[in-house]
C-alpha cells in the first residue's frame, strides 16, 4: 500500500507546469492545412441544394468534403451494442439541428477556409422545429426524425424502456399517502477549456496518424474505421492527453471528417473548433423530464414508485438509449423500493445531440430522487435523515434491475453527513449499518426483494 | 515589422501586424504554452506577461506590443529547475487536465512580484479572469497561497512517482 493515503506527485504534473504537455493543438507537422465547417444555420430543414464549385476555386483551398466523400455515411455510435444507426457523418438530405456539419473545407489557413465556407451554395427548405420533449407526442408536433419523435428500438423493438418489479398495484392500494413530484434538470454544456480538436496526418505508408482529444480512444478508432471502411491497422491514434472532457469528448466529433479531408487533400489537416462552436454545436448533457409518484406509509416506508422519464436525445440517438437504460437501473437512487413501474422514452428534438456527462443518465435521477425523498419526509412530517436511513440500500437488497447489492455505502454516507453537520439522530438510527435487513428493518413488504449475495 | 523579446530572446516577427500575439507565439514561434481556449478574452488560457503584466494574448494585435518583453511559462523554469510558482502548482495539485494552468501560473507569478503578501481576496481578484473546469479552484488557491508564503522552494527536484 504505497499509494493509498499518500500524497503522490502527478505523473504529468511537471509537464503541466512547464507548458510541455502536448495537447492536440500543440502538435506541429509541416504542410498542415486548417479546416472549417459549413454548419446548418437553421434547426430543421430539407437540403435542396449543395454546391461547392465556387468555393473550390478559391486560392488556398485544397479539399472540400461533403456527404459524397464518406464511404459509409450513416453509422451509429452504439452499433456494436445492436443499436441501429441514424446519424449521417455529414448532412445529406436533412439537417436536424442548428450547427450540424454539412461540409468541411481544408485550406492554407483558417481565414481562407472560412471564406470558402461562406462561398458554398446551400439551399434549404426550412421545416418546423421541436424543442420541448413534453410536446413530442402532441398530434400537431412536427416529425423531426426518420424514426418518429422517440427512439423505437429497445429490446423487442419496444419504443419505451420499461422496468416492472414486484406488485405496483398492491403497493399503491396499501399506501397511506401518494407523494408526487416533477423534476426537470436543464441541459449543461461541458465547456472543456480545450475545444474539440483533431489533427490527421496522411502517412506515406497509406496509414493515417490521428491526433485526438477523445476520452474514448479505441472507441473513436472504431468509429473512424467504420465510416472510412478501412481496417483498424490503417489508423494510428495518438491520444490520452485531454484538455478537459467531462463526457463531452466521448462522442467522435472531429476525427472522422478531418481524416476524410486529409485523405482528399493528401495533406495534414487540423480542425479546431471555436468556443462559439463548442457552445452552439457540441453535445451537451441532456435535459430531462421526470415524473415520480411514491406510495408511502405514514411511518416512512416507500412501498412503490411509478415513474415516467423523458430523456432529450437531441436530433440523433448517439448514446442516449444507453444513458436512459442506466437511468432506469438507478431510478430509485440510493434507496430500496420493492415495487416499481418505470417507463422511459428517448425523445428526439431539434437540439444538439446530447451525451455523457459525469454519471451519464444517473445524475438526473439522483437529483430527482433526493429532492423527492425530502418531499416525502416533509409530507409525512418525518426527519428526512431518518426516512433515508430506513429505506437506504443494504447488503442483499436488490436494485430496480434485480442486482443484489454487495457493498452499498448509503447508510455510512448518510451517517457521516449527519455527523458532519451536527444533525442529531435517535440511538437506533445512529447505530444503523449497511448489513442485511433484519427485524424492524425487514418489514413484510421488503422480504420478497431480498436477493442472494455471493461473497 | 514588430520586434519582441520572448523569454529573453530577441525576435523579429514576420506575421502581419494585425495577427494576434497568441497567433504569433503559437504558429510563428512554436511557443505552445499559451492556449487558444476561447480566442475571445474570456477564459484566460492564453495569458502571457507583457512587460511583466498579465495580458490576454488572443486580444492583442502583435503590432500593439512592438518592442515589448514577453514572458510565457517556457520562460519561468525548466523541469529540472522549477520556479516557485511552478513548484507550488505541482506540489499542491493546482493542475488537473493542465490546459488552463499556464494562464494561472503567469497570473500568480505577476501577483507574487507585485504583492508578495497578498491575502485571500487579492488572490481571488488576481485569478478572477481565469477559468478552470476541472479543479473547482480550491487546489489552485492553495497552490498560490503556498507560493506566496514561501512554503515551496524553487528548484526542488520533482519527487519520483511511486509505482506499485
Amino acid at each position: 500500500m504505497k499509494a493509498v493515503g499518500a500524497r503522490l506527485p502527478r505523473y504529468d504534473g511537471v509537464a503541466h507546469v512547464t507548458g510541455r504537455t502536448q495537447y492536440v493543438d500543440d502538435v506541429r507537422v509541416p504542410n498542415m492545412l486548417w479546416a472549417k465547417a459549413l454548419r446548418s444555420p437553421v434547426h430543421h430543414a430539407a437540403i435542396t441544394g449543395l454546391d461547392t464549385a465556387k468555393a473550390e476555386k478559391i486560392k488556398g483551398v485544397h479539399a472540400i468534403v461533403t456527404w459524397q466523400d464518406v464511404p459509409k455515411l450513416v453509422y451509429g455510435h452504439l452499433e456494436a451494442l445492436g443499436i441501429p444507426a441514424d446519424e449521417p457523418l455529414l448532412a445529406k438530405d436533412d439537417v436536424r439541428y442548428k450547427g450540424q456539419p454539412i461540409a468541411l473545407v481544408a485550406a492554407e489557413d483558417e481565414e481562407t477556409a472560412l471564406e470558402a465556407v461562406a462561398a458554398i451554395d446551400l439551399d434549404l427548405e426550412e421545416r418546423p422545429a421541436l424543442f420541448d420533449i413534453r410536446k413530442a407526442a402532441d398530434p400537431d408536433a412536427p416529425t423531426i426524425h426518420q424514426w418518429g419523435n422517440w427512439y423505437p428500438h429497445f429490446e423487442n423493438e419496444m419504443d419505451v424502456r420499461q422496468i416492472r418489479k414486484g406488485d405496483i398495484d398492491r403497493a399503491f392500494d396499501q399506501a397511506d399517502t401518494i407523494v408526487k413530484g416533477v423534476y426537470r434538470p436543464a441541459a449543461i454544456e461541458h465547456v472543456p477549456l480545450e475545444p474539440q480538436t483533431a489533427l490527421v496526418v496522411p502517412e506515406p505508408s497509406s496509414r493515417l496518424t490521428i491526433y485526438s482529444c477523445t476520452q474514448a480512444l479505441y472507441f473513436s478508432m472504431g468509429v473512424v474505421a467504420a465510416h472510412l471502411e478501412v481496417p483498424l491497422n490503417r489508423l494510428k491514434f495518438v491520444g490520452g492527453t485531454v484538455g478537459g472532457g467531462f463526457g463531452g469528448k466521448v462522442d467522435t466529433a472531429t476525427e472522422t471528417i478531418s481524416a476524410l479531408a486529409a485523405l482528399k487533400s493528401g495533406r495534414p489537416v487540423k480542425w479546431r473548433w471555436t468556443r462559439e462552436e463548442e457552445f452552439l454545436c457540441s453535445s451537451t448533457r441532456a435535459p430531462w423530464h421526470m415524473e415520480i409518484a411514491d406510495a408511502v406509509t405514514k411511518d416512512g416506508w416507500i412501498l412503490g414508485r411509478k415513474m415516467l422519464t423523458l430523456h432529450d436525445s437531441g436530433a440523433y440517438a448517439r448514446f442516449s438509449p444507453y444513458g436512459l437504460t442506466k437511468h432506469s437501473f438507478h431510478h430509485t437512487g440510493a434507496y430500496t423500493i420493492p415495487n416499481l413501474h418505470f417507463d422511459g422514452y428517448v425523445v428526439f428534438t431539434n437540439r444538439v445531440p446530447t451525451t455523457a456527462m459525469r454519471g451519464f443518465g444517473v445524475t438526473s435521477v439522483s437529483f430527482a430522487t433526493e429532492l423527492h425523498v425530502t418531499r416525502v419526509a416533509e409530507v409525512l412530517g418525518i426527519d428526512p435523515f431518518e426516512l433515508r436511513l430506513k429505506n437506504a440500500n443494504r447488503i442483499a437488497d436488490t436494485s430496480p434491475n434485480g442486482v443484489s447489492y454487495t457493498d452499498p455505502s448509503t447508510v455510512p454516507t448518510i451517517l457521516a453527513i449527519a455527523d458532519a453537520i451536527g444533525h442529531e439522530l435517535p440511538a437506533d438510527y445512529r447505530t444503523m449499518t449497511r448489513d442485511s435487513r433484519a427485524g424492524e428493518l425487514l418489514p413484510e413488504h421488503l422480504v420478497a426483494q431480498v436477493g442472494e449475495v455471493d461473497h | 515589422m514588430p520586434s519582441l523579446t520572448v523569454n529573453g530572446v530577441a525576435v523579429e516577427v514576420e506575421s502581419a501586424g494585425l495577427h494576434t500575439l497568441l497567433h504569433v507565439l503559437r504558429e510563428e514561434l512554436g511557443i505552445t504554452s499559451p492556449k487558444a481556449g476561447c480566442q475571445q478574452g474570456g477564459c484566460g488560457a492564453c495569458t502571457v506577461l507583457v512587460d511583466g503584466e498579465p495580458r490576454r494574448s488572443c486580444l492583442i494585435p502583435v503590432a500593439a506590443v512592438d518592442g515589448a518583453s514577453i514572458t510565457t511559462v517556457e520562460g519561468l523554469g525548466t523541469p529540472e529547475r522549477l520556479s516557485v510558482v511552478q513548484a507550488a502548482f505541482h506540489e499542491r495539485y493546482g493542475s488537473q487536465c493542465g490546459f488552463c494552468t499556464p494562464g494561472f501560473l503567469l497570473a500568480t507569478y505577476a501577483l507574487l512580484e507585485r504583492s508578495p503578501r497578498a491575502g485571500r481576496a487579492e488572490i481571488e481578484e488576481a485569478l478572477a479572469g481565469h477559468v478552470c473546469r476541472c479543479t473547482g479552484y480550491v487546489k489552485i488557491i492553495e497552490a498560490v497561497e503556498a507560493a506566496l508564503r514561501g512554503e515551496v522552494a524553487a528548484g526542488t527536484e520533482p519527487t519520483e512517482a511511486v509505482t506499485a
